[in-house]
């Protein structure tokens, strides 16, 4: 393999590892066969090297570290919040935004476009809309898992993501405004019962579930790793 | 069809004397066909080591050669004969065939 091309493999991993066995895992790279196939196969084991670290190897004393340890309540609790906040200010400033531009004379931007611009534009905004809980409850597990942070904080952070997320609802209507420029607000409410279980508590339920996939892999391959 | 456990090969591969990662990719191609990649054969020996089942030599340039140790020994041999009850079991049961 070229030289070049696998000192930029080795960098893929994180630094306590490479600098375990950076030296020796670049000297082996030197001497692969098969490029592609073998780059692909440390692409891919950095990757699972960066999301679960091996245990044991001595894990870098970064600022982030040392937050989740000072301040767990912050890391997990606040700041999930305050990402979650300027996700959904951005999702509802394209879903005004998209109002005003594509659906002028409309009493409510929840109505079916027919143009493919008007399409992807919302569909940005709705998919950050709900992508957002999921993708930071990843970040909050994840986070966890790689600062081997203690349970409650973590737990406190993804019950919040889900219980906002499930219970979150978006109006719009252009009639409160005098001035016709349109109104959107969120209220969090637990509205309809499905056979007596609040239809928000379902959706905050599968939010909970999604985001605890990371937690799951990790703890599987934890499994796996000992049982080998 | 290619047998893949890459800790329990690269633990037979190294039953038969010390290896760097070069030799053991190689030695374990002409054991059982499979060709390990270097991210597979470098985690497998890191769960190894952390496990205290190979340990590192001194390097030799700058390959770092491992060798089982005596724990390694015992869990390859489990391994082994486990795999050995399994084969025999299933080859049995292919005779009624």
């Amino acid at each position: 393999m070229n030289p070049r091309l696998a000192h930029l493999l080795l960098l893929l991993y994180p630094r306590p590892w490479r600098e375990r066995y950076g030296v020796e895992f670049e000297a082996l790279l030197q001497t692969s066969h098969g490029d592609l196939r073998a780059s692909a196969n440390v692409v891919w084991s950095a990757l699972c090297e960066r999301v679960f670290p091996t245990p044991g190897l001595k894990i870098e004393q970064r600022r982030f570290q040392s937050w989740c340890v000072r301040a767990p309540w912050a890391m997990f609790g606040i700041a999930p919040l305050v990402l979650l906040a300027g996700a959904w200010f951005v999702a509802l400033l394209i879903l005004w935004s998209g109002w005003k531009i594509f659906l002028p004379g409309a009493d409510t931007p929840f109505v079916p476009t027919d143009g493919m611009r008007e399409f992807f534009y919302f569909n940005i905004g709705r998919s950050l809309y709900f992508g957002a809980p999921i993708l930071i409850g990843w970040g909050i597990g994840l986070a966890a898992i790689r600062q081997r942070s203690k349970a409650f904080w973590p737990t406190v952070g993804l019950v919040a993501i889900a219980l906002i997320g499930g219970t979150a609802q978006v109006h719009a209507s252009r009639t409160v405004v005098p001035v016709g420029l349109g109104h959107i607000r969120m209220d969090f409410i637990l509205p309809h019962s499905v056979q007596g279980v609040p239809d928000g508590l379902l959706h905050a339920l599968l939010i909970l579930s999604l985001t605890l996939l990371p937690w799951v892999i990790w703890r599987l391959q934890k499994a796996l790793y000992l049982s080998t | 069809m290619q047998y893949s456990d890459p800790p329990l090969l690269v633990l037979a591969s190294l039953a038969n004397g010390p290896k760097h990662g070069h030799a053991m990719i190689e030695d374990i191609v002409r054991l059982c066909g499979t060709r390990l990649g270097p991210g597979t054969l470098y985690g497998a020996i890191v769960r190894l080591e952390q496990q205290g089942w190979i340990e590192p030599l001194p390097p030799d340039e700058r390959r770092r050669p491992y060798r089982i140790t005596a724990e390694g020994v015992r869990i390859l041999r489990a391994k082994l004969a486990t795999l050995r009850q399994f084969t025999k079991a299933g080859l049995e049961r292919l005779k009624a065939l």
